[in-house]
């Protein structure tokens, strides 16, 4: 096909399996984001989240399966990969030696934008994270959420139709990340499919259009955050926070699933069972096992936690059988 | 906030060509002598040091040393100056970027990855060449040599630098862990300077290694080199252009496999 008859920009990723040795890192992934989408990929580490991506951007070759961008097949021509996707990856970028705003600058010229518009939009960027004190900081000396924020400047100040962002918040501070999470939202208004690979749900729920949950390869999960919560309807969460060194108690039968991530134990109950949750939270506060509770609607994490046995903290989670 | 990224600007049609590769060249180089900002006038002046050093060092073999002997060593440090620097130094930096992780940010970039390679030659030879230059220099003032420089340098130092860089370009990218490329340079460097024919003749070697050298690029790049700065020095140059472009041809090939490839 001619570029010039290209004008479906959607994602597709049909089947996609990367296997290293014997081990499938991802298996049969099927997918697509559509442009303006902001389309998160969430799991545990080791998921295959970035092993995806990877394969997206050309740095990987799928063992099988098709990764296509409109007309273009992404796999056969990874000159075209990077070309038509940008790529912030999750490892610190390479600017010690420049300014920030100098390198914004480059690499918008490295994506193809002509020096005049790149140097206006990172004056733009600059403005919109609120990082104008550090526009003529080397980037040897910015802290790591300041250089998280440059890194995301750059690969969006001339963005690809895909843009691929693996944990773009990591390091960023409360209020810088707002203003990251509305550039985000902007470049999916601008027409971009945007990937943003996280574990962190509660962010993400706030920010996506769509969702998949990767575990151990798979696609285990893919809607809207709304579609994905409405399986967890009529259920709550009641969280324990449970006297330090003390086991976790044994739970009531009302208890569908529960973790635990250090002293905190997030159970799931039915709504009809709220009265006898309360009244075992506060048995067990009685009792000196308990230090407080909780009880709230599901959110996505509740869901993510189902699903893939991990909660987005991912240390030391007890997961029952 | 108002202010905020772009509307989507990728191209509709993808770019290719020698339009494209050249300006693709030109901004990896401006970004590789960007990153190396802070540290290339430190290694430049090593390079000078280390050159201009050895090229004195060689008065301290011995006080009676013969002309052709100071010629020989002069030369040779030269060659090995840019021997070492693109089989040892683009490895080097290829597996700091491995190591801090920036690696696949750089492979991401929509450039032609012959460009980053062609950009690293760039760099290199602005980091070999005054230590090179800085040792011809100090050995003609110290020893006043018969050095005569034409035309013929400006290839030998082209074909000398392409290929060595090339060759620890492919090492670096093709080896996964920074720490064996890294051990596997100082092996390189280690072997050439001990058993490659560079600083002195290859007569004074066993018969089997020099016939052996006469298969690989060191004692090529040598020859040429010398052809380029000296009148009498070495014969049969045209046979070693022709070993050496073979190996040139061959190490771009390589390595523009090995950038090439995806796991």
């Amino acid at each position: 096909m001619t570029n010039a008859t290209v004008n479906d920009w959607t994602f597709r990723a049909e089947g996609v399996t990367k296997k290293f040795g014997e081990f499938p890192a991802n298996d049969g992934i099927t997918l697509q984001v559509r442009p303006g989408e902001v389309y998160g990929l969430l799991g545990p580490n080791g998921a295959g989240k970035t092993t995806l991506v990877k394969q997206v951007i050309g740095l990987l070759k799928p063992t099988s399966g098709s990764l296509t961008l409109g007309s273009y097949d992404l796999v056969e021509d990874p000159d075209a990969a990077r070309q038509l996707c940008s790529y912030l990856p999750q490892a610190q970028m390479p600017i010690d030696s420049f300014k920030a705003h100098q390198v914004m600058a480059l690499t918008g010229m490295i994506r193809g934008g002509d020096p005049e518009t790149v140097r206006r939009r990172s004056g733009e960027m600059i403005e919109a994270l609120d990082i104008g004190e550090w526009r003529d900081t080397l980037g040897a000396k910015l802290s790591g959420g300041i250089k998280r924020l440059v890194g995301f400047a750059m690969v969006t100040v001339w963005p690809g139709r895909v843009v691929i962002l693996d944990e773009p918040t990591n390091d960023v501070d409360p209020r810088r990340r707002r203003l990251l999470w509305e550039q985000i939202r902007r470049l999916g208004d601008g027409g971009a499919s945007v990937f943003l690979v996280t574990h962190n749900v509660l962010e993400a729920e706030k920010s996506v259009d769509r969702l998949a949950i990767i575990s151990e390869g798979r696609l285990i999960a893919e809607g809207t955050p709304s579609s994905l919560k409405s399986q967890d309807r009529g259920r709550m969460r009641l969280q324990l926070m449970v006297v330090p060194g003390r086991a976790t108690p044994e739970m009531p039968a009302f208890v569908h699933d529960h973790t635990r991530v250090g002293n905190n134990v997030m159970a799931t109950i039915g709504e009809v069972d709220s009265a006898h949750a309360i009244g075992w939270a506060q048995e067990l506060m009685g009792l000196g096992e308990a230090e407080e509770y909780a009880l709230a609607a599901t959110t996505l994490e509740d869901v993510y936690i189902r699903m893939t046995g991990h909660t987005s903290e991912e240390v030391g989670v007890e997961v029952p059988a | 906030m108002t202010a905020g990224p772009a509307a989507v600007t990728a191209p509709i049609t993808i770019r290719s060509g020698a339009g494209h590769w050249l300006r693709s060249y030109v901004m990896m180089t401006r970004w590789e002598l960007g990153s190396l900002r802070m540290l290339l006038p430190l290694v430049v002046a090593i390079q000078v040091v280390i050159g201009g050093g050895f090229a004195v060092g060689v008065g301290l073999l011995s006080d009676q040393m013969p002309t052709r002997a100071v010629l020989y060593l002069s030369t040779g440090v030269a060659v090995v100056t840019l021997i070492t620097v693109g089989l040892v130094m683009s490895p080097q930096l290829v597996a700091n970027h491995k190591t801090a992780g920036t690696y696949d940010f750089m492979w991401s970039l929509p450039v032609p990855r012959t460009t980053q390679a062609a950009a690293w030659v760039t760099v290199n030879s602005v980091i070999a060449l005054p230590g090179m230059v800085a040792a011809l220099l100090i050995a003609n003032w110290r020893y006043d040599l018969p050095l005569q420089v034409s035309v013929s340098i400006l290839p030998a130092v082209l074909l000398t630098i392409v290929t060595a860089t090339m060759v620890g370009y492919a090492f670096a990218h093709a080896i996964r862990k920074p720490m064996i490329t890294q051990l596997i340079t100082t092996l390189v460097s280690f072997v050439i300077l001990g058993f490659a024919p560079i600083n002195f003749p290859p007569e004074n070697l066993p018969g089997w290694l020099a016939d052996l050298n006469l298969y690989l690029p060191f004692y090529h790049m040598a020859v040429v080199m010398r052809g380029g700065l000296t009148e009498g020095l070495v014969t049969d140059v045209g046979i070693s252009y022709l070993v050496l472009g073979v190996y040139t041809v061959a190490s771009v090939a390589v390595a523009a496999w090995v950038v090439g490839r995806r796991d």
